[in-house]
């Protein structure tokens, strides 16, 4: 399909135009190796075919930055996807059925308006065993409520966000379920409450917090650096030799990011790709 | 051209009459421009909060600003000056028709003899258009920011208010008092809608984020749209899926839409559990509790507007999003319209074209045109210098009007109106080519 093929070809720095020369070639070698890894296991339920969603969301997993100081597994946002597949409401879609599947978990960032961040069960898994042990549980007891959290939370709703009364009784499943159990599971990093009301908990990626600051500032300073041009826009190819001073995930990222969610646009120029401040 | 093609088309036989209307109107309602020929003047001093048109003829515009003024404009500009107004003068303008702003100003749905304006000075007022006096007023205990009336109703005469209190109030105007109060919203509610196809069942959408459908003959919410239930395509699949998104080890009720509160089944009960009240609810059938805590959106609602069928309804929150939602399943559809940005503070007003091929959203300074069912920008409206308020789409000539903070009311007509193409063709009395000069022999 004509649309597979863009989203296969259309990387990173090209959201959506043919691809030219890559000087990464090694990040080429590595995607096209999990794109074959990945498509033995997101055959979807129903028939053997899999989604320009999901080979986009493997190849941005495999083109996560690396990251020295914190370790995090690789996470996509939202507004990254809309940008390299094109049809969105179709993005939302399969999105939605890999939810069901729990192919992958959705969440909730507290960063502006509607961000979303994709991550795959499996590195969400990882993530959560690593919070898990890096946390110092005072009470041993009440360590079993990680394992509960695991096998009754996590596996049956898919949602971003859940309530109270149902957190307990799923959690219920395993055990008896205190108050103190809630609070360990939110002092992990595994649970926020919400701002808007008290019974309601977001799920939230553990360990996180550092790159979320990193991901406004760093949009915010991508912004200012186009907007400080004479005419609001800049050669792709000489942005992406910059180097964002506030955040510590590359600037690929940020422009993707930006693009899916309408700040910036990409114009086609006979110099090559342009990246515009798009006007209200 | 399409046009003369389809013409000839039609008069043999082969285009039916109805399609061939409907291909003239959807090619016009697509290519608007800002108008050449028509411009309201507007005498307001305040950002323009609603402008309506009436539903008999399509002609009178009813506008209202957030200086406390109102004004009827005349829409149809074909008829000369015979008014002994300019062009494009109001009508008639109520510079002191309210104290505060007013929010919404409606037309009565009959006709156009009565309209109904509301304000932030808590006040819904009753007009007499031919005498411009108030006839009934309506005292609300907090500010208005939005009124509906049922245009399809024949047994009442419910103007429905939504209030930065949490109980929607509707008032009646063949008695003059509050005939019932809905209460279920956590928050205030900013925008209401009547249902497009049933006269009893009342939308409201609340700065809670929730949207909840009322059937007034009946008490409660029998119906709270919920974000995360969503459905794969705009109809509901004809066969059950596999995997429900409500699928907890809990049972739920047979009618997924309506959910009852979670009632705990907890295994094991220990003196040391937490305690969780049993929700008071009724048992009433099809009954959604005020402890359901569904959000449609992360932000507050403020715009809801029912396709014309009554089948979907679109609504926009102060989160950028705009949202369909089929409403017979009560399900998301989860079509995504492109990036937008919308305000956050006021309520905003959407149209839609009535064959629900098109909705236009006020997005800041601008108004973007989205096809309604794929989600693609179709057309991105500037010309207003401050946030676009409202918008209306008129669907006798096919042209929008929109007002905004700048005081301004905006007409976008199609680039090509039909009525020189008319009169061009019987002068000449054969098909006119586009260049051709009118002083060449």
């Amino acid at each position: 399909m004509a649309e597979s093929s863009q989203s296969q070809s259309g990387r990173k720095k090209r959201p959506r135009s043919e691809s030219d020369d890559d000087p990464d070639a090694d990040a080429d070698a590595a995607s096209l190796q999990s794109i074959q890894l990945g498509m033995l296991f997101l055959f979807s339920k129903n028939d053997l075919t899999f989604t320009d969603t999901a080979i986009a969301l493997q190849m941005m997993k495999a083109q996560f930055p690396k990251l020295d100081k914190v370790v995090v597994r690789p996470f996509i946002l939202r507004s990254q996807l809309y940008s390299s597949v094109k049809d969105r409401t179709q993005v939302d879609r399969d999105l939605e059925s890999l939810k069901k599947e729990a192919v992958v978990r959705v969440f909730k960032l507290n960063t502006g308006k509607d961000d979303h961040a994709i991550m795959f069960m499996d590195d969400y898994l990882a993530q959560m065993e690593n919070a898990v042990k890096r946390y110092d549980v005072k009470d041993k007891q009440l360590s079993e409520v990680f394992d509960w959290f695991k096998q009754y939370v996590i596996k049956s709703k898919t949602d971003v966000s859940i309530s109270h009364p149902e957190l307990c009784s799923l959690l219920s499943n395993g055990g008896d379920v205190t108050e103190k159990h809630v609070t360990l599971l939110i002092n992990a990093g595994l649970l926020t409450r919400q701002l808007i009301d008290q019974n309601l908990y977001w799920f939230v990626i553990p360990n996180i917090g550092s790159i979320l600051k990193g991901l406004s500032q760093g949009r915010k300073e991508l912004l200012s650096l186009i907007k400080r041009t004479k005419y609001k826009e800049m050669v792709l190819a000489n942005l992406e030799k910059k180097r964002l001073r506030l955040s510590p995930l590359d600037i690929r990222f940020h422009i993707r990011d930006l693009i899916g969610s309408g700040l910036l646009k990409t114009v086609q120029s006979p110099i090559g790709l342009l990246i515009r401040l798009s006007r209200d | 051209m399409w046009k003369w093609k389809a013409l000839k088309e039609r008069e043999d036989g082969s285009l039916r009459p109805s399609a061939f209307r409907r291909g003239v109107v959807s090619s016009r309602a697509a290519s608007l421009q800002l108008s050449n020929a028509k411009e309201f003047i507007s005498l307001h001093r305040g950002a323009i909060n609603s402008l309506e048109g009436d539903a008999a003829e399509g002609r009178y515009l009813l506008s209202a600003a957030s200086d406390g003024t109102v004004a009827v404009f005349d829409t149809d500009t074909r008829h000369g000056h015979g008014h002994g107004h300019g062009h494009g003068h109001p009508l008639f303008h109520l510079s002191r028709a309210h104290k505060f702003a007013v929010s919404r100003a409606l037309w009565y749905p009959v006709d156009t003899g009565l309209f109904i304006t509301a304000s932030f000075d808590h006040y819904v007022k009753l007009w007499d258009t031919n005498s411009t006096q108030v006839v009934l007023d309506y005292k609300l205990p907090a500010k208005v920011y939005g009124i509906a009336m049922s245009s399809i109703a024949t047994s009442h005469t419910l103007i429905a208010t939504a209030t930065a209190d949490v109980q929607v109030r509707l008032c009646d105007l063949a008695s003059g008092a509050f005939s019932h109060t809905l209460s279920g919203h956590r928050d205030g509610v900013m925008s209401v809608e009547w249902s497009s196809s049933t006269e009893f069942v009342l939308i409201t959408g609340g700065c809670d984020g929730a949207i909840r459908f009322w059937d007034i003959r009946r008490p409660g919410t029998f119906l709270l749209l919920d974000q995360s239930l969503s459905q794969l395509g705009t109809r509901p699949p004809l066969l059950p899926s596999p995997s429900n998104n409500e699928s907890t080890s809990l049972p739920t009720s047979s009618k997924s839409s309506s959910s009852t509160p979670i009632l705990p089944a907890q295994k094991r009960t220990s003196h040391k559990k937490i305690q969780l009240k049993p929700p008071t609810q009724w048992s009433h059938p099809g009954m959604a509790s005020s402890q359901n805590r569904a959000t449609a959106h992360y932000g507050a609602v403020n715009g809801l507007r029912a396709t014309a069928d009554g089948f979907y309804l679109l609504s926009s929150g102060s989160d950028s999003r705009l949202r369909l939602w089929d409403i017979e399943s009560g399900r998301n559809t989860l079509v995504n319209y492109e990036a937008m940005s919308i305000q956050a503070s006021k309520p905003i007003q959407l149209a839609v074209t009535p064959d629900s091929s098109l909705v236009f959203v006020p997005c800041m300074a601008s108004l973007k045109a989205y096809d309604l069912w794929s989600g693609t920008t179709i057309n991105s409206y500037r010309g207003h210098y401050e946030s676009v308020n409202c918008c209306f789409f008129n669907a006798q000539d096919q042209e929008l009007y929109t007002g905004s903070n700048d005081r301004q009311i905006l007409v976008w007509a199609p680039s090509i109106p039909a009525a020189t193409q008319i009169e061009e063709a019987d002068s000449e009395g054969g098909i006119t080519s586009i260049d051709q000069d009118n002083w060449s022999d």
